[in-house]
């Protein structure tokens, strides 16, 4: 029931449309003590949405009664990751379980606070990886940064890879190395998907140049199949629970290499 | 441009290693980090690519930590006090002492971190 109303927000909050108010809208309807009043439903400047923060709406948001499952991460993840560094025979209550996931959105609130403390004496409006990190070793989780600004760069390298391959299939060849942002990201590599398939050929003849002339045959489909069967492999149920959203932030994770194959 | 690296990066590192079919859910993470201020305005698209990582690295941290109570009292099964335990022997983890010592209602109370 709370889901459903959760929803019914985001449905009203799609009619605002501009994309200046979306982040506005989103936090408005993450926020229990206020509700959108129907009757505020003006025309879409920014002033009218601050203001639709504060007209308070008690019909709704029973939040003390329910466990909202949107405020935390879902159980099926937390889980998971919990059992990877137990040993097989152990067990988790339920309630350690609850405890587990309640924790994580703690930490979240935690780190973002601080980063977003430090925008604010800085004078930005955007929190960014840099003040998340910055925040986490200020916070006393000095041993995640380094992992962190690792997976970070990691991160940022395939996306510029994953830009300059869109790019080359898109015959968009300018010279800037822009970066595709995630939601972009996420469109492009979903749209672009058959795309790919049909000029993959044409990617790999470009890279002839680069690598020793190898033919267009084995080491080309040796490399698609390690690095899918890897990475499949290695983050093994990864799907569960993770749906909507997240799974369309990656579009490509959900190609098929085989499917030619089959 | 194009760079050598370019075509061998986008099957090991570029797509599945991205963060891999996420292990959690980057529009849940944004929504929490939303919920942490009033005045959280906007959130980097990497922030909560990194908090995906982080939540993993927090979760196998208390984890961890709560084992060793459990194993302490040689237990099989991890519960709630070995959660609670965990936290209090750890300072990092201070800011989890309201929510874990509370036990009859941290259930219900909101994750919002306003201290």
């Amino acid at each position: 029931m709370e889901r459903g109303s959760g929803f019914y927000r985001y449905h009203k909050h799609a009619k605002y449309g501009s994309g200046l108010n979306m982040e506005q809208a989103s936090r408005d309807s993450d926020d229990h003590e206020t509700n959108v009043p129907n009757a505020a439903n003006q025309p879409n400047n920014l002033p009218a949405a601050t203001r639709r923060g504060d007209n308070a709406n008690n019909n709704t948001n029973p939040t003390k009664e329910v466990r909202e499952q949107d405020q935390y991460m879902p159980i099926a993840n937390v889980i998971r990751i919990m059992r990877r560094i137990l040993p097989p025979h152990a067990k988790i209550s339920d309630d350690a379980k609850e405890t587990v996931q309640e924790c994580v959105s703690e930490y979240i609130s935690f780190v973002t606070g601080e980063a977003n403390d430090r925008c604010q004496r800085e004078q930005r409006k955007t929190i960014t990886a840099e003040d998340v990190l910055w925040a986490m070793g200020k916070l006393g989780f000095d041993d995640y940064v380094e992992p962190l600004s690792l997976f970070l760069s990691r991160y940022r390298e395939s996306e510029a890879d994953r830009s300059s391959i869109l790019r080359d299939i898109f015959h968009h060849k300018r010279g800037t190395t822009a970066t595709i942002d995630i939601g972009g990201g996420a469109a492009a590599g979903a749209m672009s998907t058959p795309l790919y398939m049909q000029t993959f050929p044409i990617v790999d003849q470009h890279q002839h140049h680069h690598h020793h002339h190898h033919g267009i045959d084995s080491p080309m489909l040796g490399g698609v199949y390690y690095g899918f069967a890897q990475g499949n492999a290695g983050e093994g149920n990864g799907s569960d629970g993770a749906g909507g959203p997240s799974s369309s932030q990656n579009g490509f994770s959900s190609y098929d290499p085989y499917a030619p194959f089959k | 441009m194009r760079q050598a690296g370019t075509y061998s990066g986008i099957f090991s590192a570029g797509i599945s290693g991205k963060t891999g079919p996420h292990s959690l859910p980057l529009a849940r993470i944004k929504k929490i980090m939303k919920k942490s201020g009033d005045d959280v305005k906007m959130i980097s698209g990497e922030a909560p690519i990194v908090f995906s990582k982080a939540c993993e690295l927090f979760i196998q941290e208390l984890t961890q930590r709560s084992w060793t109570e459990t194993i302490q009292g040689k237990r099989r099964t991890l519960h709630k006090e070995d959660v609670a335990s965990a936290v209090i022997a750890t300072d990092i983890f201070d800011f989890l002492l309201g929510l874990v010592s509370n036990s009859s209602c941290s259930s219900i109370d909101p994750p919002v971190a306003e201290h």
